[in-house]
């Protein structure tokens, strides 16, 4: 079957219409038990140090997988997708890109979304069937969440885990749906969880492993992942063009901040944990989000994938004792 | 001090913190300081430290420091850096933030203040209101706003720490972001002919630009600068200069967090 890489969430009713496989390439990435070899090999190519982690481990991916098709985001995303898609077109791997608009007008989407749709030679009514049987789903995940924050029985690492899948489905939305399906049935008959403190994650998915797990041996767990909900697309928009201008991650921090702070104040959360990439442009958002949030908030910065270091461990633990006393 | 005068009010407490560079160690009547004391933390662990069942096991009656009545009769508080990775046998273990904050509180009275602590490896600042912790930065993957930083300027320069820490005047502007790069950059100086005054003042001048973008999170109208570094009397007079915020400098900066430690034990 056809393989279709893209770089960060897209349309993927599209591909799914077109009866591609669709691979989100950061998941090929980071779930290699070698990703620290990808990103070698793409400073070996010539990528500087001083990049982020998840373009080289993406182009790393490409090369390994034999990935010949890629749809990239050049804009919603940071401009190293630009580069990337630019070498990687050199390579002969065939590039799409793909822009969400900056001011997020419908007219200029729907534009993007056909000239994708054309790409692949799909029509509206293929494409509206591809929602629908990925809405069921994301309602499903959509239930995880619920079941993570007002039922506290799923943890923030499984939390993550169903809703950044839902970016490509892990490439096969039926096993996906039945692998949620026995997850739900588990989950619903856990004995609530008891930590004692709520924490929000705000920004990209982590490089760095086993975050989530050290924060819940401190009794505290994750119940808000932002940006994996994100993919999850828990809006139950029926118009196409509308779910893809309420999804937050491509555009600016405001748009993004009206999500977050509603989400904070119904998930009750104690503290903030703000994950950005070394090297990214959404570690400037910190300033925005550091004035505009009240609560407590931990930046965490990650290069490369590895487990949780010693230095993060300590910044965590001084941050949630510090929570503790104030409650 | 003998059994018979202490109290419950003069409980023996240890504190003990475990830095990159030196292992520090506190002992605490009630509020009475009895004893600071630290060593290089390598040769420390080389002779007193041994990792048994994951534990980490220091031999404290071993290095002299305390004597077998005072281990016997003392509540030990440790923290240090790796502290989640290994457990000290027989110790409570905190966080170092909330170590150097408790420190900071015994040594200065003061309830309202905004905290920079300045070690070998780790530079944090803290803001505390009405005696407790409310927000905190530490340095993340740079350490060249270190105490190992100036170690390894000295070095260059080969003046002794003392020397270095003398000179605040005419700094000598030093741009390098990475600690290493400014190695050379200061050997290319030391070339142009620039006295070695002027190059120290540069050194320090350099370490008070990297904190004051993290002092500016927290504006108070004190400044309690802890750490090693803290000692170094011409960088604290330059970022008095910059800072706009009173400077206090407690009695024993660099045992801070040992007696912080020793205080919550």
């Amino acid at each position: 079957m056809r393989r279709v890489g893209f770089t960060s969430t897209i349309p993927l009713e599209v591909l799914v219409a077109a009866g591609a496989v669709p691979v989100d390439l950061n998941n090929i990435f980071i779930t290699n038990p070698q990703s620290n070899d990808y990103i070698e090999e793409a400073e070996l190519a010539g990528f500087p140090r001083n990049v982020c982690g998840w373009i080289k481990g993406i182009y790393g991916a490409v090369v390994a997988s034999g990935v010949t098709e890629m749809i990239a985001v050049t804009e919603g995303d940071c401009s190293y997708t630009k580069a990337l898609m630019e070498v990687l077109s050199l390579q002969g791997v065939r590039t799409y890109p793909f822009a969400y608009p900056g001011g997020r007008e419908p007219e200029l989407l729907r534009a993007e979304i056909e000239k994708l749709m054309a790409a692949f030679g799909v029509g509206w009514s293929e494409v509206h069937a591809a929602k629908a049987r990925l809405d069921a789903i994301r309602l499903k995940v959509k239930e995880i969440d619920r079941l993570t924050w007002e039922e506290n029985r799923v943890t923030g690492a499984e939390n993550h885990y169903y809703q950044v899948c839902t970016s490509d489905m892990n490439g096969d939305a039926e096993a996906f749906e039945a692998e949620v399906d026995t997850f739900l049935a588990r989950a619903k008959e856990r004995t609530p969880m008891q930590q004692q403190l709520r924490l929000a994650y705000l920004g990209v998915p982590p490089i760095i492993s086993g975050l989530y797990q050290f924060v819940e041996t401190q009794n505290a767990r994750v119940v808000f992942n932002e940006t994996q909900r994100q993919f999850a697309m828990p809006y139950g928009c029926p118009d196409l063009v509308e779910q893809y201008r309420a999804y937050t991650y491509p555009y600016d921090i405001f748009h993004r901040l009206a999500d977050i702070k509603k989400e904070l104040a119904a998930r009750r959360i104690d503290g903030v944990i703000h994950y950005v990439q070394s090297f990214c442009f959404r570690q400037i958002e910190d300033m925005v989000l550091r004035r505009e949030l009240s609560l407590p908030i931990l930046t965490l910065e990650g290069d490369k994938p590895a487990d949780v270091d010693a230095r993060t461990k300590i910044r965590v633990e001084g941050f949630l004792e510090m929570l503790q006393e104030r409650q | 001090m003998t059994n018979e005068t202490m109290n419950d009010t003069q409980k023996l407490s240890i504190g003990i913190d475990l830095g990159s560079r030196k292992a520090k160690f506190a002992l605490l009547s009630g509020t009475e300081i009895l004893r600071l004391q630290d060593m290089d933390t390598i040769s420390f662990y080389k002779r007193y430290g041994r990792i048994d069942n994951d534990e980490l096991c220091l031999d404290l009656l071993g290095s002299g420091i305390f004597s077998a009545e005072e281990l016997d009769q003392a509540r030990i508080t440790v923290t240090g850096y790796g502290r989640n990775s290994i457990n000290l046998h027989g110790a409570r273990v905190i966080s170092e933030i909330r170590a150097h904050v408790a420190g900071a509180l015994f040594q200065t009275g003061l309830t309202d203040f905004t905290m920079l602590d300045m070690g070998g490896q780790d530079t944090k600042v803290a803001q505390v209101v009405s005696g407790k912790l409310a927000d905190f930065v530490m340095n993340d993957k740079c350490a060249a706003s270190s105490g190992r930083y100036l170690e390894n300027m000295a070095a260059v320069l080969e003046v002794p720490l003392e020397e270095l820490s003398r000179h605040a005047e005419e700094p000598i502007a030093l741009d390098a972001t990475c600690g290493i790069f400014g190695e050379s950059e200061l050997i290319g100086q030391i070339l142009r002919g620039h006295p070695v005054s002027r190059l120290c003042a540069g050194v320090n001048l350099t370490l008070v630009k990297r904190v004051m973008p993290m002092l500016k999170r927290f504006p108070s109208k004190t400044l309690v600068i802890t750490g090693g570094v803290a000692l170094n009397g011409a960088m604290v007079s330059l970022l008095k200069e910059q800072c706009r915020m009173e400077v206090l400098v407690p009695h024993h900066p660099q045992h801070n967090g040992a007696i912080g430690c020793a205080a919550l034990a």
